[in-house]
Formats: C-alpha cells, sequence, structure tokens
C-alpha cells in the first residue's frame, strides 16, 4: 500500500499533465459528491433535526418560535409516547429474539440436511426481499375477522373466531408475527454464514472424544458463532426498532395505540398533524435511543472479541 | 467419526418443511385468491383452490389502478438511485481504500457516523428542504436523499482494498491516469461488488414504503408499496379478489428479480456480516 503510493507518486508526476502542485486534491475531488449528498441529505439534517426540536412550530400555521426544551418536555409527559415507547421496546423484544430464534434453528436445521442448500436459503429469505407493504395486505386479508383463512382454519378445528385486528393484544400479536415471518430469514442467512466459519473438524474431535450432539452444540456451534450472534442481534434489534410497513398497512397504529410504535407515532406527528417542532423531538429522542441500544451492544461485541 | 446433531435428520426435514409452508402460504394464498370468483371468497370455510378459476379479478385490478404506472416508476426511481448511487460511491470508496490524503481518518468516521443515521431521523429536514426546492410529489423526491450512501462508500472502500496493489501500479506505470485506472481497471474487476451493490440498493428502494408515503401527493407518482396499500385502503375491503390479484402484479417482478439475482443479493449481506 505504502510502497504504492511512492511509487505511484514519482511516476505519476512525470506521466500526469497536470500541475504537480494541484495532485493533492485528486483524492478529495474523487470523495467531494458522495460527500455534498451525504452532507445534504443527512449530516444538515440531523443538526437542523436538533434544531427544529427547540421551536415551536406547525408547518404551516406561521413562523417558529424558540421554546428550549418544552418540546422534550411535552414529549415525556405525553402518554401516546410513553405508550409508542412502550410498545416499541415489547415489540422489538418479541420480533427480534423471535426471528434471531428461528433464523438460527432454520440455519442449524439446513446445516444438518445438507441437501437443497440454497434453494432452502431462498425460499426462506424470499419474505425478506419482498414487499413488505404489499405482503402485509395479503396478511390483512388473511387476519380478516369474517373471511380471513386464519380464521377459517380456527373455527374448522373447533375454536372461536378471533376480531385479531381489533383487539389489543391480538392486534399486537398479528403484526409481530408478520414482523417474525419477514426477518427470520435474514437472521437465517447471516447464521448460515457464521456456520461455515466453524471447522468441521472441530466437530469430528469432539464426536472422537464422545461428546454428545447437545454437549456439541452448547459447547462448540454456539460458543464458536458467538460473534454472528451479536452481529445478528445489533441488525435485528435495529430492523425491529425501525418496523414500519406492517403497522401501518395492518393496523395504522390501533386499535387505541396498541400497536403504535415510535416511527408509525413521529409519521403521525410529522406528516399528518404536521407539528414539525414537537415530532423534530421525538426524532431526536428517536435517534438517542437507536444509537444507545446500537453503542451498547456493539459494547458486548467487543468484550466477546477480546475475552 | 461423524459429527451429530440433536434430534435426527426427520425433524430437520420435518422442520424446514413446515417452516417452508408457513413462510411461502401468504404467496401461495394471494395467488390463490387472485384467482377466485367473490363468492368463493366470501364462502364460510377454508378455501384454498378455486373450483373455477378466472382471470377477472386482474383485468379489474389494471383497470381500477394505475398498476403498470406503479411499476413504471419503481423502475425510474429504483434505477436512478441505484446508477447516482454507484456514480458517486465508486470514486470515494476507491479515494478511502487506495489514496493517502490529509484528513482520510476523520473523514472516514463521518461515512461511519452517516451509516447510523436512521431514515427516520433525516425525514422532516429532507421533507422540509424538498418542498422548499418545489420537489414535493417528483421523481428527484424520491431519488435525491438515498444518492449520497455511506453504506455504499463503505462497501465499496472494502471491495478495493481486497484487489491487488501491484494490479495498481502495473497500470500506473502503463501511464494511466486515476480516471482512466477507475474506468479501465478497476471497474471491470469490481463488477461482481457493483452488481451486488446495485442488487441490493434496488430491493430496498423498491420495498421502501415510508418514503413515498411522505413526499408524494397523487396516485399516479406512487411506487408500488404505496401504491398497492393506498389501493387496499381505498377499497375498503370488498373486492379482496382484485386487491390480491394487484398484489400479484406489484410483487411478481421483484420475486423473479430477487430469484435472478440472489446469489448477488445475499452476497452483500454477508459481505456486510463478514466484515461488520
Amino acid at each position: 500500500m505504502v510502497q504504492g503510493l511512492t511509487q505511484q507518486e514519482t511516476i505519476g508526476a512525470s506521466a500526469s499533465r497536470r500541475t504537480p502542485r494541484l495532485r493533492w486534491l485528486g483524492p478529495y475531488l474523487l470523495l467531494l459528491p458522495a460527500f455534498v449528498f451525504i452532507a445534504v441529505f443527512v449530516f444538515w439534517p440531523v443538526i437542523y433535526s436538533v434544531y427544529l426540536s427547540l421551536q415551536d412550530w406547525r408547518l404551516g400555521f406561521g413562523s417558529s418560535r424558540f421554546v428550549g426544551v418544552r418540546n422534550y418536555v411535552r414529549l415525556f409527559s405525553a402518554p401516546d409516547f410513553l405508550n409508542a415507547l412502550r410498545v416499541t421496546v415489547g415489540y422489538t423484544l418479541v420480533t427480534s429474539c423471535g426471528s434471531i430464534v428461528l433464523g438460527l434453528a432454520l440455519a442449524l436445521a439446513i446445516q444438518h440436511v445438507r441437501r437443497l442448500g440454497s434453494a432452502w436459503q431462498a425460499l426462506f429469505f424470499l419474505p425478506v426481499a419482498s414487499t413488505m407493504a404489499a405482503m402485509a395486505v395479503v396478511f390483512r386479508f388473511m387476519f380478516d375477522t369474517h373471511i380471513g383463512v386464519i380464521n377459517a382454519v380456527l373455527t374448522r378445528i373447533g375454536l372461536d373466531r378471533v376480531d385479531w385486528l381489533n383487539g389489543d393484544l391480538t392486534a399486537f400479536a398479528a403484526v409481530v408475527v408478520v414482523g417474525i415471518w419477514s426477518s427470520a430469514g435474514y437472521a437465517m442467512v447471516l447464521f448460515l454464514a457464521g456456520l461455515t466459519t466453524i471447522p468441521e473438524n472441530l466437530h469430528e474431535a469432539a464426536a472422537l472424544d464422545g461428546a454428545s450432539s447437545w454437549q456439541q452444540l452448547r459447547f462448540i456451534t454456539l460458543p464458536l458463532l458467538t460473534p454472528t450472534t451479536i452481529f445478528v442481534v445489533v441488525i435485528l434489534t435495529l430492523r425491529s426498532l425501525e418496523s414500519f410497513d406492517n403497522v401501518k398497512v395492518l393496523t395504522d397504529g390501533g386499535p387505541l395505540g396498541a400497536t403504535q410504535v415510535l416511527s408509525h407515532l413521529l409519521y403521525i406527528e410529522g406528516f399528518r398533524y404536521f407539528n414539525t417542532g414537537y415530532a423534530s423531538a421525538l426524532a431526536t429522542v428517536f435517534f438517542v435511543i437507536l444509537l444507545v441500544v446500537a453503542i451498547v451492544q456493539m459494547r458486548a461485541e467487543r468484550w466477546v472479541h477480546y475475552e | 467419526m461423524r459429527r451429530r446433531y440433536p434430534l435426527s435428520k426427520v425433524w430437520a426435514w420435518l422442520f424446514l418443511s413446515v417452516a417452508g409452508l408457513i413462510t411461502v402460504f401468504p404467496f401461495l394464498w394471494m395467488l390463490s385468491a387472485s384467482v377466485m370468483q367473490p363468492h368463493e371468497i366470501f364462502r364460510p370455510g377454508v378455501n384454498l383452490v378455486s373450483e373455477q378459476p378466472t382471470l377477472a379479478n386482474y383485468a379489474t385490478a389494471l383497470t381500477k389502478a394505475p398498476l403498470l404506472r406503479f411499476l413504471g416508476n419503481g423502475v425510474i426511481v429504483t434505477v436512478a438511485i441505484a446508477v447516482l448511487q454507484l456514480a458517486v460511491i465508486v470514486p470515494a470508496g476507491y479515494a478511502f481504500a487506495r489514496l493517502r490524503f490529509r484528513g482520510h481518518r476523520f473523514l472516514f468516521l463521518l461515512v461511519l457516523a452517516a451509516l447510523a443515521v436512521p431514515a427516520y431521523v433525516r425525514a422532516i429536514p429532507n421533507f422540509l428542504a424538498l418542498s422548499s426546492w418545489g420537489l414535493i410529489n417528483t421523481y428527484p423526491a424520491l431519488v435525491l436523499p438515498f444518492i449520497g450512501s455511506a453504506f455504499g462508500v463503505f462497501l465499496m472502500r472494502q471491495f478495493f482494498r481486497q484487489l491487488p496493489g501491484e494490479l495498481i501500479d502495473a497500470a500506473r506505470l502503463d501511464g494511466c491516469n486515476t480516471g482512466q485506472l477507475i474506468w479501465h481497471v478497476l471497474l471491470p474487476l469490481t463488477r461482481p461488488a457493483l452488481a451486488a451493490f446495485a442488487v441490493f440498493s434496488v430491493v430496498s428502494h423498491w420495498n421502501d414504503f415510508f418514503w413515498p408515503l411522505v413526499v408524494i401527493r397523487t396516485t399516479r407518482m406512487y411506487t408500488p408499496p404505496a401504491g398497492i396499500a393506498f389501493f387496499a385502503s381505498a377499497d375498503g375491503g370488498e373486492n379482496w379478489g382484485v386487491i390480491m390479484a394487484a398484489g400479484v402484479i406489484v410483487i411478481t417482478p421483484l420475486v423473479l428479480f430477487f430469484l435472478l439475482a440472489r446469489r448477488q443479493f445475499v452476497a452483500s449481506l454477508a459481505q456486510s456480516a463478514v466484515k461488520g
């Protein structure tokens, strides 16, 4: 790398027709386009968001007014925000844990059967790649109280119909089921990639030493898979925290806020009611939560690596 | 001695089959309901196969909603995003991987920081900026915010770093300037990587539901996810057969694209996983 550079510098100076004085500009010119877009559409918004969160401003209703941290005070005393916080934590925990456990089980089962590996992979990954909003429409049909296939099966086996999307707990369950359906394949792909890094001869050695199958899983596969597992936990937690499509299509946050996750509340406040200042405070808090979660989980990763 | 797994192979097959069935069931259900007559859909009991399949739902769906227009919008927007992203991330990734300059570390940290910013946090300021430029309800509103892909810069840097340095030196010896080097030497070598990123980008932006909801005002400008959701909610749940037909039309191109380009898609995910 360093050698390549010195060589390139000397050769470049003689070969290039440009004046040597301007050569230092080269790398910055290559970076410029990307940085212009990132600055305008990523960095500036973060700064501007914090500024907006200190303003009292409804879009389309006159000018904004500096109010300090009042939006944040309002936020943390607003029942709908506190409710959204609870719903988001519950949704994220259940959805990410469910997806991770299922994804790991699928990856291990695929490795075990040793046949049709890539076909299984394609099958289970299909929900991840398919359009969530469209599939959520299908799920809404399946969860329909009167003509949905899920209630049809329930009545066929002698159970009562469930008014899925109109009950607090059942609507939450429906949104979680769709969330897990759409993420388990993601976890599976990452786990499969991790499993291939574990040398097969470790298992053979353990088997020779008389380790049972469960002992092999417990003392070889899972420990060696830990770096992958932590990465999967980080990715799936963030993915679940940011879920929006299934909530918007299935329940629109209802009934009575039972599925109102933070991302959806932000959408409602920011783009349905245009409470720009208040929604910006919400966005800032949301960002801090995501950052804290990511940092805590990355710390765990470092701890495992250095152990 | 062979490696042993908990539970026998039979159980693994059984588990995969049941899980596989649940996974594909919504797709099969959508397909099956899309060819059903209304009275079959409303008949009590579990109806999986239509006795008199009909394509009438498809005809109705195509006349009642501008589905082809949604698909066209989807193609325009995702292709524009992928092409413009590659145009900015390739040079930036190359600079980070291969060149030395003042502020290298700091600028790369900025890229990593940008990776951490979720779409929801950018939404309000991006919306305000686009509306002050008069771009609400236009294609640029759907494209511009995603061109500077920090993830793309990161991925390209990883790819360029893996290329052997001797090749670059040889090209330099032959008198290539940086532009020629990227165009004639590095791009052909990184084509698989570019394809992987492009596939990843197309799939994720084709599926994006949130941003079109924010910046699009008229039905005709919707991309497929917002289009189908709007169509389903406008209908009020009376014509499920038609809605399912619309769903099939909207979802099929992407599913085919995914099945064809699956390797690249999974590769870009696995790449991000391995290099973390």
